[in-house]
């Protein structure tokens, strides 16, 4: 399953918008934890001069909340699915220096 | 030759003690360009999807009719500079605003709408239905009462055409 990119159709709301939902298989999740490196980490130090947006947490946390969505949708995908509804997103500080990326929905088959 | 040591020990050492106060004009300078430069975006962006493009918090309306929808999400990190932590610091001491938090946090979230945006735009949707917004603090320092804390900003929305 690694580096083979699944696609599925997902969204936020309880359906998909113009299909119809024919049966639903569950809860699926996908979560990573992500800690930076060091030469990340310095370079924030000094963008940290001046404030505003630090592109590389943006690119590091960008990065890893599209891991956890594949994870999620290779979940979905080893129950048959072909859809996600009602995805939802979490963030949380688990540790020093590491965050947890995690996404959850509801896997449905569409057609 | 020992004075021009002196010399460049005072002006280090001088450099060093007004830090905090450099990186506050540094960054109240840099923050107030990104925010010119998100109004100027916003208008852009503005007058090519208003007309065409409704955006609204709501699951209850009506999706008949749609052919085509995608999850869009899109997150941003942003912080205040060190300086203006450390002013943050001194004035939270009193209460009262924090006009830096003010300035970086609503610039976050802005920017963050706006790539929402841009990012249905190139997918060709043409209305975004159900956005959320989260926020959370984001901490990738090695220590636990670090400096360097940044907040995020996940907006994420479902695109339909």
């Amino acid at each position: 399953m690694q580096g083979q990119t699944i696609s599925l159709m997902m969204s936020n709301v309880e359906s998909i918008p113009g299909k119809n939902i024919v049966n639903s298989l569950g809860l699926v999740t996908g979560s990573t934890v992500r800690a930076k490196n060091i030469g990340k980490d310095i370079f924030a130090g000094f963008k940290n001069l001046v404030g505003g947006e630090l592109k590389v947490y943006t690119e590091l946390l960008n990065e890893s909340r599209n891991e956890a969505i594949q994870r999620m949708m290779i979940d979905a995908h080893a129950r048959g699915a072909n859809g996600i509804v009602n995805v939802r997103f979490a963030t949380s500080n688990v540790a020093a220096g590491a965050s947890e990326l995690f996404c959850y929905g509801t896997a449905v088959i569409v057609e | 030759m020992s004075n021009a040591i002196l010399i460049v020990i005072y002006a280090v050492s001088a450099i060093l003690t007004l830090l905090p106060l450099w990186s506050w004009a540094l960054g109240r300078w840099y923050q107030a360009g990104l925010v010119s430069k998100l109004n100027e975006n916003e208008k852009l962006i503005g007058s090519i999807l208003d007309d065409k493009m409704s955006i609204s918090t709501s699951n209850k309306i009506s999706l008949l009719g749609a052919e085509y929808s995608t999850l869009l999400h899109v997150s941003l990190c942003v912080g205040p500079s060190v300086g203006q932590i450390f002013f943050m610091w001194l004035k939270s001491l009193f209460g009262g605003r924090l006009h830096s938090y003010d300035v970086v946090l609503d610039f976050g979230r802005r920017e963050a709408l706006l790539r929402l945006k841009q990012q249905a735009a190139e997918r060709g949707c043409t209305s975004i239905v159900n956005i959320r917004i989260e926020t959370s603090v984001v901490s990738f320092a090695k220590t636990q009462n670090s400096k360097q804390a940044s907040v995020e900003f996940l907006a994420f929305a479902t695109g339909i055409r």
